[in-house]
């Protein structure tokens, strides 16, 4: 113990510079930021400290503090150095609640986010959106559509995923660029087509017709990208579960289909769906035995995965989880005490007699 | 940001997938943590208390994921280094397990594969930029740490000989 304490004292001293940082000697440090030429690597490292207190959330910051830092902070835009405008932007993130008159770094962000300079732009972008407000949007809303289709993915991703942020307070004005997202669905790209298939999905909650429409419309030309697969199959589950009538056959086999994905993911998620929605024992075969299979993986979150959606199979088919007894019983010594807990109760839960005996 | 708990319940279709994402040092204080979701969590005291007890009953076990306080994390650890990723109880766990998996391979980039705590200090910038690239507000950014660390580790390595230290070019030598 007391050799760990050594070793730690050692470390403490050995350049942890982020030990006992204190609020208000930072914002001194910060005037640093009004110095002309600005020295890139200083001014990096202050802003780390800011972030790092900021980040570990104990000393309170006020509004004047906040304010102040975030007006120092904004000088550093004459610096060209990259490393440190991206400090700047996540600064401007973290402060943007805090402080006060953050709009007047607007004209900046868009300017960085319209320039020459792609590693400023996707950046800008996210910057740009959490400061902006929806009386603001209206000036920025042309710059939006074009990054949302535009080439360079990170670029389009950072506005779509900033829209879909934006249209929880501006939801109409966002639902104008649906078209510029729907374009994007069909990206190369596997984020930008999932993050579009998030927003178009999201501005068409309410309207069943569009949404039977577009999920229709990707089942037939499944997507590339495993993450925005997932999201489709969630979107068909929905449909099926809201109409239970022969119409929702299509849906049933695109989920079906997607068990045969190569991606664990997509695997997963289709058979997670189908427990979910098939009601007889027959039909949940398929999707039961690839859970069976998650059961016997070498890594915990499959077999985590395989046995909690296992788990709530009982309530509705004890029966096709009894076919799994065995697996289940392989997991009841797991070494991960969760998988362990989820098998036990389990088999309680089917509480086949030759299992209890066992 | 609605979710049931309903028992054989769907999942839901959304991108707001990822509640929280922490790294922890080997005593479990917080040197990075990002929660992402209102309801869960908002004090820094609240989060402190989870990453304590998550801490407690994670630091020993190496086991991958965990369900807490109906949350589903997956973490991973090196030397001194624990990384989290948290999401609902009700979410799809190999999606979280991709954003840890992005989160660990893109600091294990950064630092040169040295994924050590007094190394993650000397980086942390770049940490705090790959960190906000992975996830924003919530939703999954980007998986593919090259690209990730393209756009967080732009440090020009042009500093002169005399405002480096010992150990900067002892790290350099040994790069070459």
């Amino acid at each position: 113990m007391s050799f760990k304490r050594d070793k730690k004292e050692e470390e403490d001293s050995g350049g942890n510079p982020y030990q006992n940082l204190d609020k208000t000697i930072i914002l001194q440090e910060a005037r640093y930021f009004n110095q002309s030429p600005v020295n890139p690597r200083k001014c990096s490292l202050i802003l780390t400290k800011i972030l790092y207190l900021l980040n570990q959330g104990e000393q309170k910051f006020t509004t004047q503090e906040a304010t102040e830092a975030f007006f120092a902070t904004t000088k550093l835009f004459q610096s060209k150095d990259v490393m440190l405008r991206r400090m700047v932007y996540l600064c401007i993130k973290e402060l943007s609640t805090l402080a006060q008159d953050v709009i007047i770094v607007t004209s900046s962000l868009t300017k960085d986010m319209t320039g020459k300079e792609d590693l400023y732009r996707a950046a800008a972008i996210r910057a740009l959106c959490s400061i902006t407000d929806s009386t603001m949007l209206q000036a920025i809303e042309r710059y939006m559509k074009q990054a949302i289709v535009d080439k360079n993915s990170a670029v389009s991703s950072a506005a779509l995923v900033s829209a879909l942020h934006l249209s929880s307070t501006a939801p109409d004005l966002v639902r104008r660029w649906a078209n510029e997202a729907q374009e994007a669905i069909s990206s190369e790209n596997a984020m930008v087509s999932y993050h579009a298939l998030g927003v178009v999905a999201g501005s068409r909650r309410n309207d069943k017709l569009s949404t039977v429409k577009l999920v229709t419309r990707l089942a037939r030309a499944p997507l590339k990208s495993p993450y925005a697969l997932c999201l489709l199959i969630r979107l068909a589950a929905q449909l099926v579960e809201d109409d239970d009538s022969d119409a929702a056959q299509p849906y049933i086999e695109f989920i079906e289909c997607c068990l045969r994905h190569k991606s664990e993911m997509v695997i997963y998620e289709a058979a997670h769906a189908i427990v979910n929605l098939r009601k007889t024992a027959r039909d949940l075969a398929p999707a039961v035995s690839v859970l069976q299979l998650f059961c016997g993986s070498s890594k915990a979150s499959l077999r985590l995965a395989g046995a909690r959606t296992l788990a709530r199979l009982t309530a509705k088919h004890p029966t096709a989880v009894a076919a799994c007894a065995v697996d289940l019983e392989n997991l009841i010594s797991d070494p991960n005490r969760s998988v362990a807990t989820l098998a036990v109760t389990t088999l309680l839960a089917t509480g086949a007699e030759s299992s209890v005996d066992r | 940001m609605v979710h049931t708990t309903m028992e054989g319940s769907l999942f839901e279709p959304t991108l707001y997938i990822v509640k929280g994402m922490c790294i922890l040092d080997n005593d479990g204080n917080r040197i990075l943590a990002k929660y992402y979701d209102k309801d869960i969590m908002p004090t820094a005291k609240e989060q402190k208390a989870f990453e304590k007890n998550l801490f407690n009953k994670t630091h020993r076990a190496n086991a991958e994921i965990i369900m807490l306080e109906g949350l589903t994390c997956v973490y991973k650890s090196n030397v001194d280094l624990f990384f989290y990723v948290m999401g609902s109880s009700h979410e799809n766990e190999l999606i979280l397990q991709s954003v840890l998996n992005t989160l660990y391979e893109s600091v294990s980039i950064l630092l040169r594969r040295n994924v050590e705590r007094r190394v993650l200090l000397d980086n942390l910038d770049a940490v705090m930029l790959a960190f906000d690239e992975i996830c924003d507000g919530g939703v999954i950014l980007d998986t593919d740490p090259t690209s990730i660390v393209g756009r967080a580790a732009l440090r020009t390595e042009d500093v002169p000989l005399g405002e480096q230290t010992v150990a900067q070019i002892l790290q350099n030598i040994m790069n070459m």
